[in-house]
């Protein structure tokens, strides 16, 4: 079909056109100075979910004690459990999040604001207030991009049980009754400075390192925490028998769950520098504008109470444990 | 992407790449050539562009990348803007919206491409609006039928041949005019 005749007659925007209404844009909003050229909501959401399996699934366990201190939960081991893609599907659908499953508001107690870029990485370390540790080994062509940090959040939810009974109704999961005692009772998460260093590499080659100090959740003590890890699992599709050994032999004091859909990722445990650390890889990741990047790897390790996570599209995964091993 | 976590786990690395600038310049001539297509060239595709870049600025938070890429998503913005503009102007866009706006070539060749524009604006006009609004996607936007599909809620099957159809009639129109 002979359609030249439509395409020619594209045309670019005028120059003083797309300037001003990117200028006009840049100017408009109360965070438009967040728009140093990225969008970290959705990074912080990442955040927020992961800090929500961690609330929801991971709660301490209790330690016996005289004192009424809050117990704390701090990410040491990451346990990845595969689960049913259409279970995640459902989860979804009924918004996972704190405020969701856990029943009542969450309480921002703390809002760092939009995160930052820095072109410089020692101006992203005095913003992240702690010495930022960084690869010293960088897999084939990848060179530093830019640091983001984004502040501490702290969040405060009051548990209401009745979301949470009806999720478990609604997901089949019958047989497990909750804890006595929840209602009313507040979690508080500490979600503390994140620091985002990217690498661009040539194409659509990408790689971020993420480093943290570990998040920490606390609750007052007196709670069945593995019952709850239990009903966590089951909500996320883990059969009966296999939840109940997992919430056995997991250490909900540290341990962070990582559910992942078996049909799309495939999962090892790796050493990285003698801690163990592990790795997910898919089969295909997005672009910003959804287009495909290709295979993406993701490792998680903790070394020395700081939480990494380097995510990249690499070429073999022996690039990218190299270069988490050179991280110091 | 289908896993839910390993989704989140990329998007906690790869948002902060998200670099609007980069997505403004690749977006912004799909966004405007989308609307000359659709309304013709001139202030108003411009001042379209222009809404459709604002308001998709303004509910940035609310992009989903989970869900739909962002050109997806932008053009969801854009149709709507363009939905609004039909409805509260007029069915068709005027003929004398199609006049050019200058740019960087001579006045000779301006005339020349003003001139064929417009009469390929003016057989736009005449479609029906579902025919124009996919060659504006296909052709102004530069969008696959597979993603007009997505955007339009048709099949892709349909979108190529009506799409196959609309170009053959306009193509015959255009070599009759010429």
């Amino acid at each position: 079909m002979d359609d030249r005749f439509l395409h020619e007659h594209r045309r670019e925007p005028r120059p003083e056109f797309a300037r001003s209404l990117r200028a006009r844009l840049r100017a408009s909003g109360p965070d438009a100075e967040e728009r140093t050229g990225f969008r970290l909501h959705p990074a912080l959401a990442g955040a927020l979910a992961v800090a929500a399996i961690a609330v929801a699934f991971s709660f301490p366990a209790v330690r016996a004690g005289a004192q009424q201190v809050l117990d704390l939960f701090r990410v040491r081991e990451f346990a990845v459990v595969q689960v049913d893609e259409n279970r995640i599907e459902q989860l979804k659908s009924r918004h996972l999040d704190p405020e969701a499953f856990l029943g009542g508001p969450v309480e921002t107690l703390e809002d760092p604001g939009p995160a930052k870029r820095f072109a410089d990485f020692a101006s992203a370390q005095q913003a992240a207030g702690f010495t930022v540790q960084r690869p010293t080994h960088l897999a084939r062509t990848l060179s530093p991009d830019s640091v983001f940090v984004e502040g501490e959040r702290r969040v405060r939810v009051t548990i209401d049980t009745r979301p949470m009974r009806e999720l478990m109704d609604a997901m089949d999961v019958r047989d497990l009754s909750l804890p006595a005692g929840l209602d009313g009772r507040s979690i508080e998460a500490r979600l503390p400075v994140v620091v985002v260093q990217t690498f661009r590499g040539e194409g659509k080659r990408r790689a971020a390192l993420v480093q943290a100090e570990s998040p920490e959740v606390s609750m007052p003590p007196g709670v069945d925490l593995p019952r709850l890890g239990e009903i966590g699992l089951r909500l996320l599709g883990v059969d009966r028998d296999e939840a109940h050994r997992l919430a056995g032999v997991i250490d909900w004091n540290t341990t962070m769950l990582v559910p992942v859909v078996a049909s799309a990722t495939r999962f090892q445990q790796v050493s990285v520098n003698g801690a163990r650390g592990v790795l997910l890889e898919t089969s295909s990741t997005a672009t910003p504008d959804g287009s495909d990047r290709g295979p993406g790897q993701a490792l998680l390790w903790t070394h020395g109470g700081r939480v990494f996570a380097l995510l990249g599209n690499f070429r073999q995964t022996v690039d990218m444990v190299q270069m988490a091993e050179s991280v110091n | 992407m289908h896993d839910a976590v390993f989704g989140r786990l990329w998007a906690l690395g790869s948002a902060t790449e998200e670099d609007w600038d980069a997505l403004y310049a690749e977006q912004l001539p799909r966004v405007y050539n989308f609307f000359r297509y659709r309304v013709g060239d001139g202030a108003v595709a411009e001042d379209l562009a222009s809404r459709t870049f604002e308001k998709a600025w303004r509910a940035r938070h609310q992009y989903r990348r989970d869900l739909a890429g962002f050109g997806t998503w932008l053009f969801a913005i854009a149709r709507n803007v363009a939905v609004d503009h039909f409805r509260q102007r007029r069915p068709h866009a005027p003929l004398e919206e199609a006049a050019g706006v200058p740019g960087g070539p001579t006045p000779e060749e301006l005339a020349e491409r003003r001139s064929d524009f417009e009469r390929l604006a003016r057989l736009l006009a005449e479609l029906p609006d579902r025919e124009r609004e996919l060659v504006a996607l296909k052709y102004g936007a530069g969008l696959t039928n597979r993603a007009i599909a997505k955007a339009t809620g048709l099949s892709e099957s349909n979108v190529g041949t009506v799409l196959h159809r609309t170009v053959g009639r306009l193509r015959a129109a255009w070599t009759e005019e010429g």
